[in-house]
């Protein structure tokens, strides 16, 4: 029957063919679980209106949307999101470059200490920062012995602590994207816009910057998905004082028992991390787009 | 440890273990001789050095153990629900309550597990639904190089800014914080304020200048006040703190002018788990003697079989608070959403 059919066809089929496993894992591990946990979302919540019995309703989507904790929440992982895929960015963007163009046994070195931080769990790095930032800690000394401070200042479980644990954290996964596209950069197009007229800024806004824009998109989704679902790095940086989406969804299925309003928070999660890939794809075409033109 | 000690706690394991063996032989012969207990991740250390090993030797069992927190534990129940894994799982009241109320446990019966007759009364609950195989007492954990706080009023003390960790109320022992703050707002005793919860936020809410943390994680708190960078952990246990203050650590329990309280950990019989018979044998030797006068010993806790002697500094445990867990278990919910937008 296939060999009927005429070439492209046939092709096509094979590949559908052979695509079937994996499209059959994807669906069985990702599909069915998102469609369930969209299904709880909207379950109705015990002891709704009389002789409603369990049916549909967005009752767990208006509490987490109108309540001012719920929503304070939400802006919370916007807020650690923004902030910390801002700042790896700018630190990871022009360290992308240092690494590119770093010889032998510099680059390696510089690979090195980009990779082995990311064998530490997340746990120890958290720890770790709670050690440094403490007023006994080597920050505080160093401020104190150097007199810019005259008592320890409190750092710990602060949201600039917080800030700089998940930078420390999630840096390595703006780098690397930004790395890989900016190792592949041909040094000589820059000299060509400097040959044809461009300073450097232009030169690097009209060329550079388009051109190493799928690394900076593939960085800024890394990073800002990572870090509006982070649960372990605020919890251990900062505490119950910073209630975020990932905090919520746990209190709710494991201390308040209503999975119905912790997979409505995981399902704005997931909306919300789709959109900073969206658009983040979205401006990387645009950027694209003008810098061809 | 003292020779005696040795000596007793030998002559202790051996007489559980003739008891066990000849209370039931056949079963135990017959059945699968490893079960999983799901417990608090805390305790891991001490049941897997110390408890485990003793059963094992007494009665052939093979322990593997799940550490985790109760209401993670609880979750898991309920998901393995036609299939359980645990045969039987250990956890603190408000979570045994909830286990009960959902039918994820079934009673412990004195015939399966003859220790349980041998229980101070308040250790059973429900009718044997649970017991309770060990009391820890709660207190405030402090750093040992400052002087031992003499009142739950010292928490809110200027000298305390900053410098004060409470346990979030996701945490059984978060419940504490509240309790006191109740007490202290409205002059009740115990059994009334902890139902003044109104009042005890808003006593609260004047303690949040003395706040350094809320935790979830007791091990990195109990690490900031070992330290130095917190002066009190308020609403701690003797299991937690005792423990690391017998390994070196500079830290102490005080049980303050107002009184401590009774933790409340539980062990219980999950409904339809494996090796069922396995499983009374196992909590029998938790509700026994032998494995009791271990626990003293290695977590700090006071026994509750009538037949363990409580050693000497250990509270009387008639003089320790223990609060209405099944009114906490059903408005913990509420609070925690409260205890952010009010406290933080």
């Amino acid at each position: 029957m296939i060999a009927l059919l005429p070439r492209v066809d046939r092709d096509r089929r094979v590949a559908l063919l052979l695509s079937g496993p994996a499209g059959l894992i994807l669906l069985a591990l990702f599909a069915l679980p998102l469609a369930l946990l969209f299904a709880v979302s909207l379950q109705a919540p015990p002891g709704g209106p009389p002789g409603g019995g369990p049916g549909l309703s967005l009752a767990a989507y208006e509490r987490l949307l109108t309540t001012p904790h719920h929503l304070g929440a939400v802006w919370n992982s916007l807020k650690l999101s923004l902030a910390v895929t801002i700042i790896t960015l700018l630190v990871g963007y022009p360290a992308s470059f240092a690494i590119a163009r770093a010889k032998g046994g510099w680059r390696s070195l510089m690979l090195g200490c980009l990779f082995l931080p990311l064998a530490a769990s997340v746990i120890v790095k958290a720890f770790a920062w709670t050690i440094l930032l403490r007023s006994s800690g080597v920050i505080n000394t160093v401020l104190l012995g150097l007199g810019i401070v005259d008592a320890p200042v409190r750092m710990i479980f602060t949201e600039t602590a917080l800030i700089v644990g998940a930078v420390n954290v999630f840096l390595p996964f703006m780098i690397l994207p930004v790395f890989a596209v900016v190792a592949q950069l041909d040094p000589r197009l820059s000299e060509a816009a400097a040959t044809l007229g461009a300073n450097p800024v232009a030169g690097f806004l009209k060329v550079t910057l388009p051109v190493t824009m799928p690394g900076i998109v593939a960085g800024v989704a890394l990073v800002s998905s990572l870090s509006v679902s982070a649960y372990v790095v605020p919890t251990l940086l900062i505490g119950e004082r910073y209630p975020t989406l990932a905090s919520t969804i746990a209190k709710a299925y494991l201390l308040s028992r209503e999975p119905a309003f912790g997979a409505a928070a995981g399902v704005v999660l997931l909306v919300i991390a789709v959109a900073i890939v969206v658009l983040s794809s979205r401006v990387s075409g645009r950027v694209g787009r003008e810098g061809r033109a | 440890m003292r020779p005696d000690d040795l000596s007793r706690r030998t002559l202790l394991t051996a007489g559980g273990a003739l008891a066990a063996s000849l209370a039931m032989p056949s079963i135990l012969r017959a059945q699968s001789r490893e079960i999983v207990i799901g417990g608090p991740a805390g305790a891991a250390k001490y049941f897997n050095e110390a408890v485990f090993p003793a059963i094992r030797a007494s009665l052939g069992v093979t322990i593997l153990y799940e550490g985790s927190n109760s209401l993670t534990n609880l979750q898991k129940m309920q998901a393995d629900r036609g299939a359980p894994k645990f045969s039987v799982v250990i956890m603190d009241d408000p979570v045994m309550i909830k286990a009960a109320d959902e039918g994820l446990i079934v009673p412990i019966t004195a015939k399966g597990s003859p220790n349980l007759d041998r229980l101070v009364a308040s250790a059973v609950h429900r009718d044997g639904m649970w017991a309770n195989y060990q009391r820890p007492w709660a207190g405030i954990a402090f750093n040992s190089k400052t002087p031992a706080p003499a009142s739950w009023t010292d928490l809110w003390a200027p000298a305390s800014k900053g410098r004060v960790i409470v346990p979030s109320i996701q945490n059984t022992e978060g419940f504490w914080t509240l309790l006191v703050a109740a007490h202290l707002e409205t002059g009740k005793p115990f059994a009334e304020a902890q139902y003044a919860i109104d009042a005890g936020f808003k006593k609260l809410k004047s303690l949040v200048p003395s706040l350094l943390n809320v935790y979830t994680n007791a091990p990195q708190a109990m690490n900031l006040l070992e330290q130095g960078e917190a002066s009190m952990i308020g609403g701690q246990f003797s299991a937690y703190t005792l423990t690391r203050k017998a390994e070196g650590a500079p830290v102490d329990l005080a049980i303050p002018k107002e009184g401590g309280f009774a933790m409340p950990s539980g062990i219980a019989k999950v409904k339809g788990g494996p090796a069922p018979e396995l499983a009374d044998a196992v909590i029998d030797a938790f509700l026994g003697p032998a494995v009791q006068q271990i626990l003293v010993e290695k977590a700090v806790v006071a026994p509750t079989n009538t037949a363990t002697p409580r050693p000497a500094g250990f509270p009387d445990p008639a003089t320790l608070f223990a609060p209405d867990w099944a009114f906490v278990a059903r408005e913990r919910g509420k609070w925690a959403e409260r205890w952010t937008t009010e406290l933080m």
